[in-house]
């Protein structure tokens, strides 16, 4: 993980390793929502290597602290998406109670 | 040389009786007379990748 | 400009306030531009504004803030469960964007660990299935244990009871004139480890005979397995053995993931489909209807019977609607009739499990690995 940048904080691209869209899209996603950014983008400069390249160009703030900021906001959104899911299998359960048979361990479908 | 030849087990390719033959032997099914054997697999283990 | 035309408006109809004017930036889009940006027009042509509008200052010049407020998200995200049972599981996720949902279902198929056959030693097999397919086949067959119990076997790693599961398939076909269909039920789990011994080398030197595996204790004795043996998927067709045919052999599972290969994959699919959206933009009376609701083959639209006599198309079932747009082709008119959309935040989530995990808990899982992405890229970061 490299953090290439020209004597300017503002403006950064970061070389994620073992990274693909899943993180990088949803990354650019949290970047672009914040008002900080002015332009986020990211690329995979080659599809056999397992790395991402993450641009952010920011207002005044150094990119690596909006990247990290971004990464906050997504993991508490993930936090924030956990709970609820959990709550509403949990109200799912309470109000469609299971047909207790167990013995019922294959679906045929 | 070795000592003597060790005898190989050989399948039926009609009724799957396993044969064990010798140098010399008639190559025919003691069982059923059918004229096509297999040798039989050595029980060496082999490794493979389930990919 | 804007005083001269309130100082008209104000004479004309009393007071109005400067604020209500409507070229006064409002923190809400015009309903034109909401359209565009919630939902996807699946027109005749071609789906129309599939992009997603993620830039904060996208709407910055008519004064709207298109950025995130983790209170908004919270506020509006909600989810709702559709079916659950041990395999599968169908929910709504609401207020997310699709980078988001698309990284859920990415991690789902590729990136959460499962328990697979990975090394199979055969000893035997005078099958016609080959070795080759025969290890690809049982590398396949899903194992039903929590991987979460279990560690990665690196490469330089003995097989230990702490990342392998040995499984034992000896069968044969002794009836004359039969044939013997081989299941995964055949499969038996070896607590203890390999059984084959290594054919080393100097067979006398080792006084005590090495076994495939280094298990310092039997998995059974461990609590977790304790009472309740490591089982596969049943049922599965392995082979066919004819009469004599025999099969011996050894299956080592270890952990990985679905990016190395599918075998790992903790689902058999997992996909999610946005909310379909059926408006219909002018009354479709009598005839008309009764063409519509025969033009759908996932019948969406139901008749209505209004009280003067007359009947009406309604949209009964939004959700089953495949955007097939059958309803949208014979013509132009049909077009304007009828609006086909998708909800662009709305997604209609299916999880299959492949058994290993029942399909909440894996959901909740690609969740904590999208958290450990994130948390990793911070602490590399700081």
């Amino acid at each position: 993980m490299e953090h290439a940048s020209f004597g300017d904080q503002r403006n950064a691209t970061f070389s994620l390793a073992e990274e693909d869209h899943t993180l990088a899209n949803a990354l650019r996603f949290t970047l672009n929502q914040d008002p900080r950014v002015i332009f986020c983008g990211y690329s995979i400069p080659h599809p056999s290597e397992a790395r991402v390249n993450i641009r952010v160009q920011t207002t005044g703030e150094p990119a690596r602290e909006v990247l990290k900021d971004s990464c906050q906001d997504l993991m508490l959104m993930c936090q924030h998406i956990r709970g609820t899911f959990d709550k509403a299998v949990n109200d799912f359960r309470t109000t469609n109670p299971p047909d207790n048979h167990p013995s019922q361990d294959m679906d045929s479908d | 040389m070795d000592p003597q030849p060790e005898p190989v087990s050989y399948i039926c390719g009609d009724c799957g009786m396993e044969n064990t033959l010798k140098p010399g032997d008639v190559i025919q099914c003691r069982e059923c007379g059918y004229r096509i054997l297999y040798k039989k697999r050595t029980r060496r283990i082999i490794q493979y990748e389930a990919r | 400009m804007s005083d001269s035309d309130s100082e008209v408006m104000a004479e004309a109809d009393g007071f109005v306030s400067a604020l209500n004017m409507p070229d006064v930036p409002s923190a809400k889009l015009p309903p034109h531009l909401e359209l565009r940006k919630t939902r996807v027009l699946c027109n005749v042509d071609a789906p129309h504004n599939t992009d997603t509008v993620q830039y904060s200052g996208a709407y910055a010049s008519i004064g709207v803030d298109n950025s995130l407020r983790f209170d908004d998200f919270c506020n509006n995200f909600r989810v709702e469960v559709t079916r659950l049972s041990h395999e599968d599981m169908e929910f709504d996720m609401v207020g997310i964007d699709p980078s988001i949902a698309n990284a859920f279902r990415r991690i789902l198929l590729a990136e959460l660990p499962t328990m697979a056959i990975e090394k199979v030693l055969i000893a035997n097999n005078t099958s016609v299935v080959q070795d080759e397919v025969l290890a690809h086949r049982l590398g396949l067959i899903p194992i039903k244990v929590d991987p979460r119990l279990f560690d990665y076997l690196s490469e330089n790693d003995t097989p230990n009871e702490k990342n392998t599961i040995v499984f034992k398939l000896h069968v044969r076909c002794e009836e004359k004139g039969q044939r013997l269909t081989v299941t995964s039920n055949e499969l038996t789990w070896l607590p203890k480890g390999s059984e084959f011994l290594k054919t080393s080398e100097s067979l006398t030197s080792t006084s005590k005979a090495e076994t495939y595996t280094s298990f310092t204790c039997s998995q059974d004795s461990l609590p977790e397995f304790g009472g309740n043996p490591i089982s596969v998927y049943p049922d599965i067709t392995i082979d066919k053995l004819g009469f004599g045919q025999e099969i011996e052999l050894e299956a080592h599972a270890v952990k990985g993931v679905g990016k190395t290969h599918a075998k790992w994959s903790p689902v058999a699919t997992c996909w999610y489909r946005m909310l379909p959206e059926v408006v219909l933009t002018e009354e479709i009376e009598g005839k008309k209807a009764e063409v519509l609701k025969q033009k759908c083959p996932a019948n969406v639209f139901e008749i209505e019977d209004l009280a003067d006599g007359r009947k009406r198309a309604t949209v009964a079932r939004p959700r089953a609607c495949t955007l097939c747009r059958e309803c949208i082709k014979d013509g132009e008119d049909w077009e304007k009739r009828v609006s086909l959309r998708r909800v662009k935040d709305h997604f209609m989530f299916t999880i299959e499990s492949t058994g290993a995990l029942p399909p909440e808990v894996l959901f909740t899982e690609a969740v904590k690995v999208l958290e450990d992405k994130c948390e990793l890229v911070i602490s590399d970061l700081s």
